[in-house]
């Protein structure tokens, strides 16, 4: 499986907040898209997931063009974004049978509990979303991305709001989706956590790729002055 | 086969989640009894017989309910941002749209149908006309209002106006579908022959499947980015 991004533009009105990115990935890997605030990260991730029509440029997987407009497509990406996008006054079981039964998952209340439980969550299934901390709810929003088993996953800032232990357990959970008929692409802006998982590391700012290279060729200072402006010739 | 069950699965989810909150359907439902309390008192009843004003006054009730009502169908979607969720699914958009109508017909519908009795009740009409004709009329009042209130309900959300806007966009819109129900409900509250009835009921009718069509068009373009 290979998913790229060829010259990919995406504006929000004059503003190019990706400038013809060109990106590759391919199955068995976990990519990590870094960035400083505003780098447009978020929005490549979106274009990437079909979330967001790129003003120019395209996705491919496995060289034939994907869109957000394809449902074939839709059902085999999982998003955990920024926001947890879930139903507060229903359950958590209840939001994972809802999106369950979206997806057309045939034992969805088995699917559920087990994608809660890979994520810790199974003590919250009779909880109401409102009723969940932040870190839980973006437990809960993991497992419901991982509920129909999707080939790719996206994955915003998925750090945010969780305790250690919670973090620990969503890399196990990514590590866990290695293989060959599957992606992990994410966005952070945390360096140290991001680099510990990633086996390819993007680096952009403002809207533009400025680096490209495996973790094993990533330095955490290149990193740090790619961030801070420093650098930057593209890679 | 699977359209109807991603329309089901989405009217359950956004009732399941209505009747929990319960605010907009009480708050329509009060708006309903206040409307009718306070016509009561602005007619002179021995002058005016209730029969001749209540279809306007029924429909006029209704629309300003349901309007109040729509602002607030996408609250649910907004709230964490499930809406970008709910897009990113494989559901077919004219699906969620449907869906989203159909858990919209719910509230509409008790409000029209609260609203008659409420009319009834303190206007003293003692001989409303049948029943099922009522219903025949209001049926597809409230889908067309329904369908309405869905799609610019997410006009709306998406105007930095807000819902101040959908009253502007709605009610032009919706003057056909008020003018014929009201016709139609004023000849049934008046006793009047079927036939005298079914022209304006059949064109109440196409009004409200063509803004279910039209929304579940419109709908695609509106949400697709």
């Amino acid at each position: 499986m290979k998913l790229a991004a060829h010259e990919l533009v995406c504006c929000y009105g004059p503003t190019r907040a990706v400038d013809g990115v060109d990106l590759e990935v391919a199955g068995d890997s976990i990519l990590a898209i870094f960035g400083p605030n505003g780098a447009g990260k978020t929005t490549l991730l979106k274009a990437l997931s079909g979330e967001h029509r790129p003003d120019g440029g395209w996705v491919s997987l496995d060289g034939e063009a994907v869109t957000g407009s394809d449902p074939a497509w839709r059902g085999r990406v999982g998003v955990v974004s920024h926001r947890t996008g879930l139903y507060m006054k229903l359950t958590v079981m209840e939001n994972l049978l809802f999106f369950a039964a979206l997806h057309g998952v045939a034992d969805a209340g088995g699917a559920a509990v087990e994608a809660l439980a890979s994520v810790g969550a199974q003590g919250l299934a009779r909880t109401r979303a409102e009723a969940l901390s932040r870190g839980q709810r973006q437990r809960v929003a993991l497992a419901r991305a991982l509920l129909h088993d999707p080939d790719i996953l996206f994955l915003d800032e998925p750090f945010s709001g969780l305790d250690p232990s919670a973090a620990a357990a969503l890399e196990a959970v990514l590590r866990a989706r290695r293989s060959p008929e599957r992606l992990v692409v994410f966005v952070t802006h945390d360096l140290r956590r991001g680099l510990g998982l990633a086996d390819r590391a993007v680096v952009l700012r403002q809207g533009r790729k400025v680096m490209d290279a495996d973790r094993a060729e990533c330095e955490p200072k290149e990193l740090m002055a790619l961030f801070s402006g420093d650098g930057g010739n593209p890679r | 086969m699977t359209t109807l069950r991603w329309i089901a699965v989405i009217a359950r989810k956004d009732l399941r989640a209505e009747f929990r909150s319960g605010g907009r359907i009480a708050a329509m439902l009060a708006f309903s009894v206040l409307a009718c309390f306070l016509f009561s008192f602005s007619l002179d009843r021995g002058r005016v017989d209730g029969r001749d004003v209540a279809a306007g006054l029924l429909w006029l009730t209704v629309l300003f309910a349901s309007i109040s009502g729509a602002g607030r169908t996408f609250d649910a979607e907004e709230e964490d941002g499930a809406f970008r969720h709910l897009l990113l699914s494989p559901v077919s958009r004219h699906a969620i749209f449907l869906g989203k109508a159909a858990a919209n017909l719910v509230p509409v519908t008790l409000v029209a149908a609260f609203t008659l009795v409420a009319l009834n009740l303190f206007f003293g009409i003692t001989a409303p006309g049948p029943l099922g004709l009522h219903a025949a009329i209001l049926l597809p009042g409230a889908i067309g209002l329904a369908a309405a209130g869905t799609l610019f309900g997410l006009i709306s959300r998406h105007s930095s106006l807000g819902d101040s806007l959908l009253p502007a966009l709605t009610f032009p819109v919706l003057v056909p579908l008020v003018f014929f129900g009201a016709t139609a409900s004023s000849r049934v509250f008046l006793d009047r022959p079927w036939d005298e009835i079914s022209g304006a009921a059949r064109l109440l009718w196409a009004v409200a499947i063509g803004f279910v069509a039209v929304g579940a068009l419109l709908f695609r373009y509106i949400t697709d980015d």
